[in-house]
């Protein structure tokens, strides 16, 4: 590599769906896990391998300390009275434990690393507030004593996964979805614009709507298959009284989201009812070895994202949204974010739209997206949509763009090393990484 | 045969089979000095023009002990001593030395530092506090002067216009305050050329106005203006005929002198007012297509030649153009002049324009002659002969009358062509026109 030199650092990016981590440098991060944890409560379950922690404060504390599961092996199995939680909120940590624990699990149970020997970088999502910085600083130097850190937002390294200083980044991920101008390596954050649609509700109308036209969807854990003649198969129910609702709602969530992304489609004209009333059903089995056809909804679903007011035309969803009514489709959030920014700068982000995240590996979703924004952009402007053909590097461009940047040779003068945060503290943090 | 033999080359296939083993040899071969495997990436084909040099590969591997250790490394671009580490091509158990390679591309820009005091003497302005100041030139230097970021990332809102009139206008005052004299700094750029914070405020409104225009609004205004254009159009043609027309109506008592095209002197006549119709019109016509030549800016005289004949003709029938050209066949004259010059272009338009008229008068004076002929039939008793004692005709009427002839009926007509025949073309064009237009008597 012409720039690179390697340092063996960690890219560690925690999105509101999935936790990707891996070796800087390599092009697919390692570790993929979903980025909610399992969590029982240590009061109510007597569990004789955490007797030790519970001496120290299980009787004093009336919370009590929590036992966390982490990853997609051991979210797979159902226990008892576990429920499934997530830290992250509208793109910001709300747990610091469960990230704890996340982090914990990445590094040492599936890269075996010692974070003593390695710098880290962190992705970030570009509405951070200066203190969710700070704690991260502070954990990371304190708990992990990483010799050096960084912390970088998402839209940027996006922006250089497509070898680009400049582009406007449209991250439609698992929680939200996220509009940010990226100039020179630098996210103007007067022009970024968020949404609460992202793939996760997408998943969960998805759900409701295949609810309502009378399609249980069972959980993995809630039926065992036997075989009672070769090649044929019966379904047995099996009966967990003590599993948690969020538990249910989680598996079924995994199943619904299978769904969507194997069936759906970006439709190419607006959604609307009547035109879409007749088209031919297709067929998925389900993992209980039922079919179910699905018809109207492959369209209607990936709809939501440019108009975000179908919502409330599926039963059982419409209060999710509180203020639908303000939330733009995704062209309008792109056309606004680039008309927040200086005049100079906006052709050349007309003609860089990149697309990110896992919702935008959606068949089609560049296509609509394009043809919608030449109806509204202005005409000197050229615009054009960039999207690598890979799903997976869509998926992951956020850490692929992370694994760059820290493989850089150039890069390796901006770290924030332990005796920068000894000297100056963890505030310093906002000077180092702008 | 024959041909080998004259070529030189053998009579049996000796070459075929040579030519089965030449094949396979070359391709096993490799040169030296590279894998079998990275050859074959290269297609099995040597390439034209080496790009390394085959000995230079081998000579290197032979020398040193080459070892890659994970060693760290500081860097001069890092304030605090950090230590990383990295791979390291290790020669002969020694180390590499010097700073760390990429510790060169650390370039920044020089922000200009000033201390209180110039900040007191130099820089005071009502709209900016020192804080501010202070606070703007830190941010220009963590950010390398990229005044959008930092317009975006200041605390209070500022346009970037603002901000860097600010920062220009501080650093030539600095600039010049500490320069020994005025005339040391004058090259130097900032103040050779001052921020024009108004020039581009209004730059970036006319950008941002471009920009604002929609794919509806431009079609709106593609329509627009086509519609405009359409309009202007119609109107330049509706007012050149007018303007031409207005000194030929007045003139035609006097006589008529429109451009160079026109002929002589109408006589004051009935048929003048015919012929200044025709004129006229010719004179209009012409007129457009000056019009819509002066549009080409640049063009071929033959081409504005054609369009003006086509434009004078126009009026004529298709006979009267045949007639026309027949007639300057038979004058001798080519249908399109050899040598366009101007005089000869003008001329010979006057020509066609002439035998035009000539051909509508005479045309008329048929008309006339038919009427007149009926009267006579019905009241006149004039000898056959009178009409012979009539002025000479062109000889091309000859031909004009002829069909007609027949149709009017009348010896009369008959006779005279016979006559006429003989004494051949003698008329040519400046008479005939001159004859036409005297009036006729009945």
């Amino acid at each position: 590599m012409y720039g690179g030199d390697e340092v063996s650092a960690i890219v560690v990016d925690l999105g509101s769906h999935t936790c990707k981590a891996g070796y800087a440098g390599e092009d697919a991060p390692k570790a993929v896990f979903p980025s909610v944890v399992g969590s029982i409560d240590q009061m109510e379950v007597d569990d004789p391998d955490n007797s030790d922690k519970n001496s120290v404060s299980a009787d004093s504390k009336p919370k009590g300390k929590h036992k966390f599961y982490v990853g997609s092996q051991d979210l797979g199995f159902r226990r008892d009275h576990m429920e499934v939680l997530s830290p992250i909120k509208d793109g910001i940590v709300v747990d610091w434990d469960m990230v704890e624990s996340i982090w914990d699990h990445a590094l040492r149970k599936c890269l075996l690393i010692d974070p003593k020997e390695h710098p880290m970088l962190l992705a970030e999502s570009c509405s951070n507030t200066q203190h969710h910085r700070e704690k991260a600083a502070e954990i990371m130097f304190e708990k992990y004593q990483v010799p050096a850190l960084f912390l970088a937002k998402n839209a940027v390294l996006t922006s250089f996964a497509s070898g680009r200083a400049t582009s406007l980044v449209v991250d439609s991920g698992g929680g939200s979805t996220t509009v940010a101008p990226v100039h020179d390596g630098y996210v103007i954050q007067k022009a970024v614009s968020t949404s609460p649609i992202g793939g996760e509700l997408l998943t969960d109308c998805l759900l409701k709507s295949l609810e309502q036209k009378g399609i249980a969807i069972k959980p993995r854990y809630a039926f065992k298959r036997k075989e009672i003649r070769p090649g044929e198969f019966q379904t047995v129910d099996l009966d967990f009284p003590n599993t948690t609702e969020s538990y249910k709602l989680y598996s079924q969530r995994v199943i619904a989201s299978d769904i969507k992304e194997c069936v759906c489609r970006a439709p190419d004209t607006p959604y609307d009812e009547t035109s879409y009333s007749n088209i031919p059903m297709t067929p998925y089995e389900l993992p209980d070895g039922q079919t179910i056809e699905i018809g109207a909804d492959r369209f209607k679903i990936p709809d939501v994202l440019f108009n975000p007011s179908l919502v409330q035309t599926i039963p059982g969803m419409e209060s999710s949204l509180e203020t639908a009514s303000t939330i733009r489709g995704l062209p309008q959030m792109v056309i606004d974010s680039i008309n927040k920014c200086d005049v100079d700068i906006r052709r050349e982000l007309y003609s860089s739209i990149l697309l990110a995240g896992g919702t935008s590996s959606m068949q089609q979703l560049k296509e609509r997206l394009e043809k919608d924004l030449l109806e509204e952009s202005p005409q000197s402007a050229r615009v054009k949509v960039l999207a690598s053909g890979n799903a997976t590097e869509r998926r992951f461009s956020v850490w692929i763009g992370g694994s760059i940047l820290a493989s850089l040779g150039s890069f390796q003068q901006m770290w924030f090393s332990k005796s920068e945060y000894e000297e100056h503290g963890a505030s310093y943090i906002q000077r180092k990484c702008p | 045969m024959d041909a080998k033999d004259i070529l030189g080359l053998p009579k049996h296939a000796l070459p075929v089979q040579e030519k089965k083993y030449k094949p396979p040899k070359e391709s096993q071969r490799k040169p030296d000095g590279i894998s079998r495997e990275v050859y074959a990436l290269t297609g099995g084909m040597v390439p034209l023009m080496p790009a390394i040099d085959v000995n230079q590969l081998k000579r290197k591997s032979q020398n040193d002990k080459i070892s890659w250790q994970w060693l760290p490394f500081t860097s001069s671009a890092r304030k605090d001593d950090l230590q990383l580490y990295h791979w390291v091509r290790v020669v002969n158990g020694v180390p590499p030395t010097g700073d760390y390679s990429f510790a060169k591309y650390n370039k920044s820009v020089d922000v200009i530092k000033y201390t209180d005091e110039e900040y007191e003497k130099y820089l005071s302005d009502p709209a900016w506090t020192k804080e501010e100041t202070d606070q703007l030139f830190d941010m220009c230097e963590q950010f390398d002067l990229r005044f959008i970021v930092i317009a975006d990332r200041f605390p209070s809102s500022r346009t970037v216009e603002e901000l860097k009139h600010r920062y220009y206008s501080v650093s030539r005052t600095i600039l010049i305050a500490r320069a020994p004299s005025p005339s040391d700094v004058a090259g130097h750029p900032l103040v050779k050329e001052p921020y024009n914070e108004t020039q581009e405020k209004e730059r970036k409104r006319a950008l941002a106005l471009v920009l604002s225009h929609t794919k509806q609004q431009e079609r709106r205004d593609v329509e627009v203006l086509a519609e405009a254009k359409r309009i202007s159009v119609a109107r330049k043609t509706i007012k050149a005929p007018k303007e031409s027309e207005l000194p030929v109506i007045s003139d035609v008592p006097v006589g008529i002198d429109v451009d160079t095209f026109t002929a002589d002197i109408v006589s004051p006549s009935a048929n003048s007012q015919i012929t200044s119709s025709i004129v006229t019109n010719s004179v209009s016509e012409t007129a457009l297509v000056m019009a819509s030549l002066r549009m080409l800016h640049v063009y071929l005289r033959t081409y504005a030649l054609e369009q003006m004949v086509q434009a004078a003709s126009s009026s004529a029938g298709l006979r009267t153009i045949k007639r026309l050209e027949q007639t300057l066949q038979d004058l001798g004259v080519n249908l399109k002049p050899k040598v366009p010059t101007k005089a000869v272009c003008s001329e010979h338009l006057e020509l066609r324009l002439e035998i035009l008229t000539l051909l509508n008068l005479q045309k008329q004076f048929q008309h006339k002659e038919a009427e007149g002929s009926s009267y006579r039939d019905g009241s006149y008793s004039e000898t056959p002969g009178t009409p012979t004692k009539r002025p000479l005709r062109a000889a091309d009427l000859d031909r004009t009358f002829t069909p007609d002839s027949l149709t009017f009926g009348g010896d009369r007509f008959g006779k005279r062509d016979q006559k006429r025949k003989g004494p051949g073309r003698s008329s040519e064009a400046p008479s005939s026109p001159a004859q036409s237009k005297r009036p006729r008597k009945f």
